[in-house]
């Protein structure tokens, strides 16, 4: 069942991510404890903390790569698919841009684009992907929305600079076309420039009925969100839209003493 | 139109197309009961004291063959290594001819199976002891050279100079320079290498030269399979241990890798590595006591029978196309089996995680089972030929090229594949993007140098399975017929020297794209 708990029609006016309860216990990555977190159709959320305050947990649970040992996680009114074809199908609609990128350096742009479409494409057409890269239209679309010359289709990924690998990574995404688009650091170790250029294409994507949820370290590029949520020691600090947002809340955060319970 | 290198991993597995429409017409008819109560035999081995025991002392003969030839082939390696150094023969004397000319000269033993010369030995010396551990030595001793050399004349020069310039004596800015950063590949390859002693001796032991391997045959010959499989597992526990204990020193050790994708710079811990050093010394010479090894047996020869008149034109009228030709038929089926089955297999099984865990158990029994036990197998379904002889020595390097590829795999680290997975991307195919395009390259030019080694094994299911110049070898040395022998032998070397070339060059090309 694709829809488990909840009924088609509900998922249209659902909300693109909606976490319950998630509670995440520290092993390897930091924990996670009682997250609730709502993100609408349209939405574009910045999600603020410091190293090791659970963003990327908090995004690993968010993209199904990590189950929470409480609470759940729903995807436009759907819970996790207990088969495996249906969830495969939940995260066609999940696009995550990461901090590494984890582009294919072995492969041309295009293969790696292509990648996007991988979830629904079968053998034969993954097959012929890797001997004569397909839909080239398409690929050659994705690049020129994020401003690079259709021209490196065929080159190797390995071949490309750092601003160019960040940008064939966004477009792999918009090749995947999902709904819900979150991105892990993926600003860190930017130049300011090429930051901000970067953060206005991830912004202009988020249009409904898709979603953004983004980790940052940077409290200066959280012009063009409409909420903002900071994580401190796995737990929600406060949860506002950028625009009531005060300096003072953002020092208490860094410097350690905002309360977590003080969400909202 | 160029494959990209995840579909380069698959192609060799198009092997399969030609052998699957074959081998129906190559099925004979009976002995699919044998087969049957040989897979049962594997879940009911025999615990009858008295076999154990007799299996015990010949695992011990075997283990003992392995070290005892393992350690001559690192001396002989070692020192003949440096003899064929260009960098130490121009640091010393300021050319390096003589290294050229040394090169070519280890290429002989290193061409030559280790079963051949043990063969041969038998023939020259009688059955001792000393000749399984002679037998391993010689061709390893030129293995490990050839690896010595190369890792010496590829390290950076610099320190060397520096030391020279400061007017250090050669000999001793050789030590200093070039000893510790050689240290490292040349102990991770001489782990690598006692594994494949292991191997080597248990198929020694299966023609005649001693230990375990002999009492896998005779179980095998006499359809004693409980027997037989209580032998196989304690091989595959001894086996599984010492892999174990060289992947845990390799990592702690801080040597690099087998696959080299994460290859370390200097090796760590020197005290434990000087500790270990000393403590194998009074190790090989209790098992060399305790295996009556006798070096001096060495020196007496048995008088060979002499050449028939009119020998030559004999052996000169054996149909040599023919036999060079299923060589190498055999050797590209077997090479292309067993490195495009791996990845097939892998990708098959990748939803389910005991898949993974099943893959390895059968890898490891191939890697053990000697490939004429697996041709004897086989013929009691199939007739004898090409193709029967390629399943064997095709399982058997499978067994070795699977466990590489999942260590490599493994290393590669599954960042990417989880990637792909979180975008809904289906198991097999995550790992085929986003694992095997990272580790096609190195797997493929690890697979060249396999094709290389495949080669020389042909000899070994040749003499079982009626194909090739191995067959014919066979019935040389029944024959006493030393004319053959020796052409036989030209001929095995020359396509091996051959063959090391042309995968060489495969490796190179596959590495610098």
């Amino acid at each position: 069942m694709s829809n488990p708990g909840l009924n088609a029609s509900a998922s249209q006016s659902s909300p693109v991510l909606e976490l319950r309860n998630v509670t995440v216990p520290g092993r390897q990555l930091p924990r996670l404890e009682g997250i609730h977190l709502r993100l609408d159709a349209g939405e574009r959320v910045a999600l603020l903390g410091a190293s090791g305050a659970g963003k990327s947990t908090l995004l690993a649970v968010a993209n199904g790569l990590l189950q929470p040992a409480q609470g759940e996680v729903v995807w436009s009114g759907e819970r996790r698919a207990r088969s495996s074809r249906a969830r495969r199908r939940q995260q066609a609609r999940i696009g995550t841009l990461w901090q590494d990128l984890r582009l294919i350096e072995e492969l041309s742009v295009q293969q790696n684009l292509n990648c996007g479409r991988l979830a629904s494409w079968g053998w034969p057409r993954a097959l012929l992907n890797l001997l004569l890269p397909l839909e080239s239209e398409a690929c050659a679309q994705a690049l020129r929305q994020v401003d690079l010359d259709p021209h490196l289709l065929s080159q190797s990924v390995g071949e490309l600079s750092g601003g160019q690998r960040q940008r064939v990574a966004i477009a792999r995404l918009l090749r995947q076309q999902p709904q819900l688009l979150l991105a892990d650091e993926p600003l860190a170790s930017l130049d300011p420039r090429l930051a901000q250029e970067l953060l206005q294409l991830l912004l202009e994507q988020a249009t409904a009925p898709r979603a953004l949820l983004l980790s940052l370290h940077r409290p200066d590029l959280l012009q063009g969100f409409d909420r903002v949520i900071s994580l401190r020691q796995g737990r929600i600090c406060w949860d506002r839209p950028v625009a009531q947002l005060q300096t003072s809340d953002l020092e208490a955060l860094y410097a350690g003493i905002a309360e977590p319970s003080l969400a909202r | 139109m160029k494959p990209a290198a995840p579909l380069l991993l698959l192609l060799p597995a198009l092997v399969l197309l030609p052998l699957l429409v074959l081998l129906p017409g190559l099925v004979h008819g009976g002995g699919w009961d044998l087969i049957g109560e040989f897979l049962l035999a594997a879940v009911q081995p025999s615990t009858d004291p008295v076999v154990l025991e007799s299996l015990l002392r010949g695992l011990g003969v075997t283990a003992g063959m392995a070290l005892l030839g393992w350690c001559a082939s690192l001396l002989i390696g070692i020192a003949a290594g440096l003899a064929s150094s260009r960098l130490l023969w121009r640091t010393l004397i300021g050319h390096s001819w003589p290294a050229e000319g040394i090169r070519r000269l280890l290429a002989i033993p290193r061409s030559i199976h280790e079963l051949i010369w043990g063969l041969l030995l038998l023939q020259v010396i009688g059955l001792q002891p000393v000749i399984a551990v002679i037998a391993i030595a010689i061709p390893y001793g030129a293995l490990v050279a050839r690896v010595v050399s190369d890792l010496l004349d590829s390290l950076n020069e610099r320190n060397l100079q520096a030391l020279m310039a400061a007017g250090t004596a050669p000999p001793a800015a050789l030590l200093s320079a070039m000893g510790p950063p050689l240290l490292p590949g040349l102990i991770s390859y001489g782990g690598y290498r006692l594994e494949c002693a292991l191997r080597s001796a248990t198929l020694l032991g299966v023609f005649g030269l001693g230990g375990l391997g002999n009492e896998l045959l005779l179980t095998l010959q006499s359809l004693q399979f409980h027997e037989l499989w209580s032998g196989l597992w304690l091989l595959l526990a001894v086996m599984l241990s010492l892999e174990g204990v060289i992947g845990a020193l390799r990592r702690r050790w801080g040597m690099p890798g087998r696959f080299s994708l994460r290859a370390s710079g200097v090796g760590r811990r020197g005290r434990e590595l000087v500790l270990a050093g000393l403590l194998l010394m009074p190790l090989v010479f209790g098992v060399g006591r305790a295996l009556a090894i006798e070096p001096a047996a060495l020196l007496h020869w048995q008088a060979l029978p002499p050449i028939a008149p009119g020998g030559w034109q004999e052996a000169l009228a054996l149909p040599w196309p023919s036999l060079v030709f299923n060589t190498v038929l055999l050797t590209l089926l077997a090479a292309a089996l067993a490195v495009g089955v791996a990845p097939l297999l892998l990708l098959l099984v990748a939803p389910w995680p005991w898949g993974q865990r099943l893959l390895q158990l059968i890898w490891a029994i191939g890697r053990l089972w000697p490939p004429p036990l697996t041709a004897l197998l086989l013929l009691f379904v199939l007739k004898p030929g090409v193709i029967t002889a390629a399943l064997a020595l095709g399982f058997h390097n499978l067994g070795i090229l699977g466990r590489l590829l999942l260590e490599g795999s493994e290393a590669a680290g599954p960042q990417r594949q989880e990637a792909l997975r979180c975008s809904g991307t289906g198991p097999r195919l995550a790992l085929l993007y986003g694992r095997f395009s990272g580790l096609a390259r190195s797997y493929l030019a690890y697979g060249a140098y396999r094709a290389d080694v495949i080669l020389r094994e042909t000899v070994v299911v040749g003499l079982v399975a009626g194909t090739g110049l191995g067959t014919q070898l066979n019935q040389s040395l029944s024959a006493f017929a030393f004319d053959q022998l020796l052409l036989l032998l030209v001929a095995y070397a020359a396509l091996t020297l051959l063959g090391e070339d042309l995968s060489d060059r495969a490796r190179q090309r596959l590495l610098q794209q």
